[in-house]
């Protein structure tokens, strides 16, 4: 079980106050649920550019934390509509985690919705959830459920939490 | 590594808002303003300091356009948000339905600059 924890929200948005970060309280408040004891820290809200993104989980796992979680910037973003921001939280995640295991959803445009990622730097569990309140929670209710059971199967907590954000939409899924 | 790829199967229209001034905004009260004003799921997926993009499941943009007057001012009762006179939809646009084949298989590993310029 996770002694320390950390949170770090990302994006301008939030950075700037022009959304209120909703999500930093909920997934304490998980993380409490799974460890009474635990201690939690919730960082300063970062960019969204690999480089800080990297750097605050860098520093997180290098000041000792047991588990890190990254909001936001898990979508597709920018590089499928040019109206949205710059997600790089997946791929910044893609390049520091090892081992680790990854699933994505797509919509029928074509378009990547979300990528989550669940992996390790160094002793330090790394999961990602995405920005949106509802999918925020539904990953992290998935994630404490299957970490509670299994906290080193990597593959089932990623797949846990896919599927609960999945569920989160009217949707059907092809695999 | 290990992936797992998912395609889901949902109808959604993305609707910009635009030319509004957005500080301090509750995501999830905006979102449950207009689930029950459209009775259909709402998702915020973008917001700057004066738009906002949302994605609005199962309901066609006919149905958003022909109330956008009604639209706006359920937006407006949202904390953080100021509307005025000129605040409008920017677009409101169905999502398209790709071949499986132009559903990509992964991304590209370039670098930052290069994968979204």
């Amino acid at each position: 079980m996770f002694d320390k924890a950390v949170i770090i929200p990302t994006g301008d948005e939030i950075k700037e106050g022009i959304v209120l970060d909703t999500d930093s309280p909920m997934i304490m408040q998980t993380l409490i649920r799974l460890n009474p004891l635990c201690q939690i820290a919730r960082r300063m809200p970062i960019n969204d550019l690999e480089a800080h993104i990297a750097e605050g989980v860098s520093q997180a796992a290098a000041e000792g934390a047991d588990l890190v979680v990254i909001i936001g910037g898990s979508g597709g973003g920018h590089r499928y509509s040019a109206t949205l921001g710059k997600d790089f939280t997946h791929s910044a995640l893609e390049a520091l985690l090892s081992p680790q295991f990854s699933g994505e959803i797509y919509g029928k445009n074509g378009h990547m919705w979300c990528k989550l990622l669940c992996g390790f730097v160094g002793d330090t569990l790394v999961i990602n959830v995405p920005g949106p309140y509802r999918e925020a929670l539904a990953a992290m209710e998935a994630f404490a459920d299957t970490y509670d059971k299994a906290p080193a199967d990597l593959k089932e907590i990623n797949r846990a939490m896919l599927e609960a954000v999945i569920k989160q939409y009217p949707v059907s899924a092809l695999q | 590594m290990n992936d797992s790829q998912v395609i889901v199967q949902a109808d959604k229209t993305v609707i910009k808002i635009h030319n509004v001034r957005v500080k301090g905004l509750n995501t999830q009260s905006l979102e449950n303003i207009l689930i029950e004003k459209l009775e259909s799921m709402v998702r915020v997926i973008g917001v700057t300091g004066s738009s906002i993009e949302m994605d609005v499941y199962g309901l066609d943009e006919e149905a958003i356009l022909k109330d956008s007057e009604g639209f706006i001012k359920a937006v407006s009762l949202a904390e953080g948000i100021t509307a005025s006179e000129v605040t409008a939809i920017a677009y409101a646009k169905k999502i398209c339905q790709v071949d499986f084949d132009h559903i990509p298989s992964k991304e590209g590993h370039a670098c930052m600059k290069e994968r979204w310029l």
